[in-house]
């Protein structure tokens, strides 16, 4: 059941420059419930700014705990890169609907921290390719233990590039399901360059400046397919990559 | 528990807090992860008379000291309330007053009729800070001849209680909550988002689609402490307070200057449980001043 929890941060971790994770407590009924895709609304602050929460997709979890991954961005992300072990947080979760976890084999495809809710999806499907994509080597999230491919701008790691260039490379009658998160600019430019068969079986973690990220304030729109807005928070933030209206969707 | 009880159109209440509009949705989902605890009553987001989709994003901006919103009334219209929301809302273990907004006058009244089919409602809140179209988008609160015409209307349809939910951005508020009472409401919500915008100096971008917004914010308690207390003075209905609220400290300040109920918004956002955390802090601090 989804609650707000005060959790400890049992490790935290600067995993490059500006990047980090956060291993917070966590008891059964949320670990049992965290699943890919779903995420955690944290109260950055005990004061009353920044005002609204932020949201976090579930990166890990393990027994007794969950990862959260981030860059620092603004405000929020930098309160929470100070915290240190054995502070507390307020945590509100699990969130949103995840990824449903369909039988055949997965690629995976991810644009800088968009690729931070992969491991926890990579470990309950058969992934069979991960496709990277960043500024450079230090904004990289890996999904280790799986075949993956990579493209950085600056040509630090893999290919010189962008995420889109490694699509060439992918023989798309291997794959029967298609995970794609990032910034919206590369989910744009993947999603058009994705076979239409193969856009009909893509799950989009969607993003968007959300609320209160329960369903009720109607802040984190994002354009539908068949007209309207789908609510990132509770519609998402996995939604069918053929619900999105790819052409008005903006993004953050 | 002190036995306190809080009172709005002759039924009591063992919490003076009500979720106000557009935080809560229609409640369903605070029922799902027990939050309603603690809340006196939920008001619904805003029903109009045809379905509106709402703003194009990015529809919430969060500046230092607060937040500016610019939802744009979404909701999937009264008939879809009436015949799909509101029978499930009967499920609501509080009770729902529903926000209702309009185009023009007569819209008001319209949505009402077709709301008072349902035998959910505890009563309504009218949001008369939304433009009027057939007056060029000026908002109906600005006059308060228009207000008390809406008022009048809604009161000719309606068998329940309602509140006016009053605008901050223009006209005397006092003048408008006279008119509401004149009209025949049966409160008057004080008050209304402020209007605010921001722009980022560096590239002239204006982050809400529509450039303006709803501000909101805990540092924002003043303003509705003051709006709060001349309007009490100036009419006989029941005054509820919005706008501000974080602590139960606040809640009773508001009380303190002549609030009937406290409603909380932005900082539900935060903290879904709000209604038993203020109706809880609520409760010990006037422990603590009365033993």
């Amino acid at each position: 059941m989804t609650r707000d929890r005060e959790t400890l941060v049992l490790e935290r971790e600067e995993l490059s420059p500006g990047i980090f994770s956060l291993t917070l407590s966590a008891g059964e009924d949320f670990l049992r419930e965290a699943g890919p895709g779903r995420f955690v609304q944290v109260e950055v602050s005990p004061g009353p700014f920044p005002l609204v929460r932020r949201p976090f997709t579930v990166n890990r979890t393990d027994a007794g705990s969950f990862r959260i991954v981030f860059e620092v961005k603004g405000r929020g992300t930098d309160e929470l890169s100070h915290l240190t072990e054995g502070a507390r947080l307020r945590v509100l979760g699990p969130l949103g609907s995840g990824y449903r976890l369909l039988p055949g084999r997965w690629l995976l495809i991810g644009g800088g921290m968009g690729a931070a809710g992969f491991p926890c999806l990579a470990d309950r499907i058969d992934c069979g390719l991960v496709l990277l994509g960043a500024s450079s080597a230090s904004r990289l999230l890996e999904v280790g233990g799986f075949s993956s491919m990579c493209a950085t701008e600056d040509g630090s790691r893999g290919a010189r590039g962008l995420v889109t260039d490694l699509l060439d490379r992918v023989r798309w009658d291997d794959f029967s399901n298609v995970a794609l998160c990032g910034p919206v600019a590369m989910m744009k430019a993947v999603a058009g360059r994705l076979p239409d068969a193969i856009l009909e079986v893509t799950q989009v973690s969607a993003e968007a400046r959300m609320g209160c990220g329960w369903g009720a304030c109607e802040g984190c729109s994002i354009p539908a397919s068949g007209g309207g807005y789908l609510k990132c928070c509770s519609d998402g933030p996995v939604v069918p990559a053929t619900s999105i209206d790819w052409d008005l969707w903006e993004g953050v | 528990m002190t036995g306190r009880t809080w009172s709005l159109w002759n039924r009591e209440f063992d919490s003076p807090v009500i979720l106000a509009s557009g935080t809560a949705g229609f409640g369903f989902e605070l029922m799902d992860m027990g939050y309603l605890d603690g809340v006196a009553a939920v008001i619904s987001k805003a029903t109009t008379l045809r379905p509106r989709k709402g703003n194009p994003p990015p529809r919430i901006v969060e500046t230092r000291f607060g937040l500016l919103n610019s939802v744009g009334l979404a909701n999937p219209g009264v008939e879809e309330v009436v015949t799909r929301i509101l029978p499930e809302a009967s499920a609501l273990p509080v009770p729902l007053i529903v926000n209702v907004a309009g185009e023009t006058e007569q819209e008001f009244a319209s949505v009402v009729e077709m709301l008072e089919k349902s035998p959910v409602p505890f009563g309504y809140e009218i949001n008369v800070s939304c433009p009027n179209v057939s007056e060029g988008g000026v908002a109906f609160g600005a006059s308060p001849s228009t207000v008390e015409r809406v008022s009048r209307l809604v009161g000719q349809t309606s068998s329940r209680p309602f509140s006016v939910k009053l605008t901050p951005n223009e006209g005397s508020i006092t003048e408008s909550a006279l008119a509401a009472q004149e009209g025949g409401a049966g409160a008057v919500t004080v008050c209304n988002t402020f209007l605010g915008m921001t722009v980022d100096w560096r590239t002239g971008m204006i982050p809400l689609e529509r450039k303006v917004g709803g501000y909101s914010s805990p540092a924002l308690l003043p303003l509705t402490v003051a709006r709060v207390h001349i309007t009490c003075q100036a009419v006989d209905i029941p005054v509820l307070a919005s706008g501000g609220v974080s602590r139960p400290e606040d809640v009773l300040e508001l009380l303190a200057a002549g609030a009937s109920m406290v409603q909380v918004g932005t900082w539900l956002m935060r903290r879904p449980g709000s209604g038993a955390e203020l109706r809880d802090g609520v409760l010990e601090l006037l422990e603590d001043v009365s033993p």
